[in-house]
């Protein structure tokens, strides 16, 4: 089964996928890998764009991070910024901005920008990670 | 012939006529008040001008007749007064009584109750830069409220389910007060609340609503504060003030971050403030036009322009002063002083 999706093993275990979350709120985070955990998902956190960027260019990140979940406003390197780096160097790597901020222009501009979901927080697990398992199939299907 | 540029002004009556004539008058630069007179020593006008080092006098006779006044301005409200006047005037002073001086003093009163609508309504334009702030400050809390609260709906282990409870209420009281703080901001100053401010308290409450307006995340904070500063005034205005010169401190600095720095101190029988940034600075043709109303940098829509002009008004109406000192590219520093309330309370003879 495993080769027809981007699943692959963890500690023995079948994982769904590999998740960075991008956000400097540790609550956040803490509640996001939580949601992902549950469904099987493996969650990686940066606590700003800078130390995404430092993740995802780190050994085996490079070719196995499935979904990027990335807040907008941030210390250091911020969600705007993130997000063109992410699309201009891993345009393969689906991204998906949870904001506190529901802004039209901001989420036009980014779904125009190639970044596949705009959601807005506070969000349901249930949402969420439908959301992440549509951002990695979709993906699977570019790949066909 | 002794000539000068002022006029002088003595004011009769230190009731609410003449406590509001001080307050406007003592501003205007080309006019000196001679002096203050009320029969009753406790009037509020005679409180008032002690604190300005203004004369008072329960004296009426010797405050017209001693000073080479120029104007009389009578607000007793005694019918007779103003035969009085006329009787013992100096040749060359004029009078405005009776209705001329109810007349004014309405002006006065007038032009204090603009002057705080025009605060208010800055204020509140200034709300709508909050926006996306109190978003983010009240969305992230809720989001670890709902992804706990549904973890809990499954949840077995009963020490996870206490902490997580725990965890919810203080993101619960995390969010309202981010309500309390801003419907106490919002709120009109209610007028004639002067009182003793801790001007360390409010320039932390000033920090906190300005992280509304703008993200001080890349932002280094430096805090010296004297203990114990105090001043009088209206504490709603004095986070105004607070709350315009370190928004504008944090937007010199938007582009490629910076120091702020808040400081404190006690100089003498004043109290010093200083808000500085190494910011953008501010052009030096620019620098007498920034308390003038309608002054913005800002483009049309995003700025009213009234933010400096108001935190002037405060500040003369605190007896303060403020400075500005700015270099392009530099950053700015403004410096305020304010009488210290607790000397004042203490000094002023009786």
């Amino acid at each position: 089964m495993s080769e027809f999706k981007s699943g692959f093993f963890v500690g023995g275990e079948a994982c769904e996928g590999r998740v960075l979350v991008v956000d400097d709120e540790p609550d956040i985070r803490k509640v996001v890998k939580m949601t992902l955990q549950k469904a099987g998902y493996e969650v990686l956190e940066a606590e700003n764009g800078e130390k995404a960027i430092e993740i995802i260019n780190y050994g085996e990140n490079r070719l196995l991070l499935d979904v990027v979940i990335c807040d907008i406003r941030m210390p250091k390197v911020n969600g705007v910024e993130a997000i063109a780096y992410f699309r201009s160097n891993y345009p393969r790597v689906p991204l998906i901005v949870l904001t506190g901020f529901p802004d039209t222009d901001m989420a036009t501009s980014f779904l125009r920008q190639g970044v596949v979901d705009y959601l807005v927080k506070p969000i349901e697990g249930e949402k969420l990670r439908a959301a992440v398992a549509r951002a990695i199939e979709q993906r699977e299907l570019a790949k066909l | 012939m002794e000539r000068s540029d002022h006029t002088k002004v003595a004011i009769l009556g230190a009731g609410r006529g003449g406590r509001a004539l001080l307050d406007l008058l003592h501003h205007i630069p080309s006019i000196e008040i001679v002096g203050i007179a009320d029969r009753n020593v406790d009037a509020p006008g005679l409180q008032r001008a002690r604190e300005l080092r203004i004369p008072v006098t329960t004296d009426m006779r010797d405050l017209i007749s001693n000073h080479g006044v120029s104007v009389i301005m009578d607000v007793t409200g005694d019918p007779e007064m103003e035969a009085y006047l006329y009787a013992h005037k100096p040749p060359t002073a004029d009078i405005l009584s009776g209705s001329a001086s109810r007349l004014l003093w309405e002006l006065v009163l007038h032009e204090s109750k603009l002057e705080a609508e025009l605060l208010q309504s800055e204020k509140l334009a200034g709300i709508g830069s909050f926006a996306a702030g109190i978003a983010h400050d009240i969305n992230n809390p809720l989001q670890l409220i709902l992804g706990l609260a549904e973890n809990l709906a499954e949840e077995r282990d009963l020490t996870t389910v206490h902490e997580q409870a725990r965890d919810i209420i203080e993101a619960v009281k995390r969010t309202s007060a981010i309500c309390r703080d801003l419907t106490r901001y919002s709120r009109r100053a209610s007028p004639h609340e002067d009182m003793l401010v801790s001007v360390n308290e409010k320039l932390e409450e000033g920090l906190k609503i300005a992280r509304y307006a703008s993200s001080l995340h890349d932002i280094e904070l430096i805090k010296h504060y004297q203990t114990g500063a105090a001043v009088k005034g209206n504490p709603d205005e004095l986070l105004h003030v607070f709350v315009n010169l370190i928004t504008n401190a944090v937007h010199a600095m938007e582009r490629a971050g910076g120091t702020l720095t808040l400081e404190t101190a006690l100089l003498g029988g004043q109290v010093g403030v200083r808000i500085s940034d190494t910011g953008c600075g501010i052009p030096p043709d620019k620098i007498p036009e920034i308390f003038e109303p309608f002054f913005t940098t800002k483009p049309p829509g995003k700025g009213t322009g009234l933010g400096l002009y108001n935190v002037k008004t405060i500040i003369d109406n605190m007896h303060g002063t403020i400075a500005v000192d700015s270099q392009v590219d530099k950053g700015t520093t403004f410096t305020l002083t304010f009488p210290n309330a607790e000397r004042s309370e203490q000094g002023s003879p009786s």
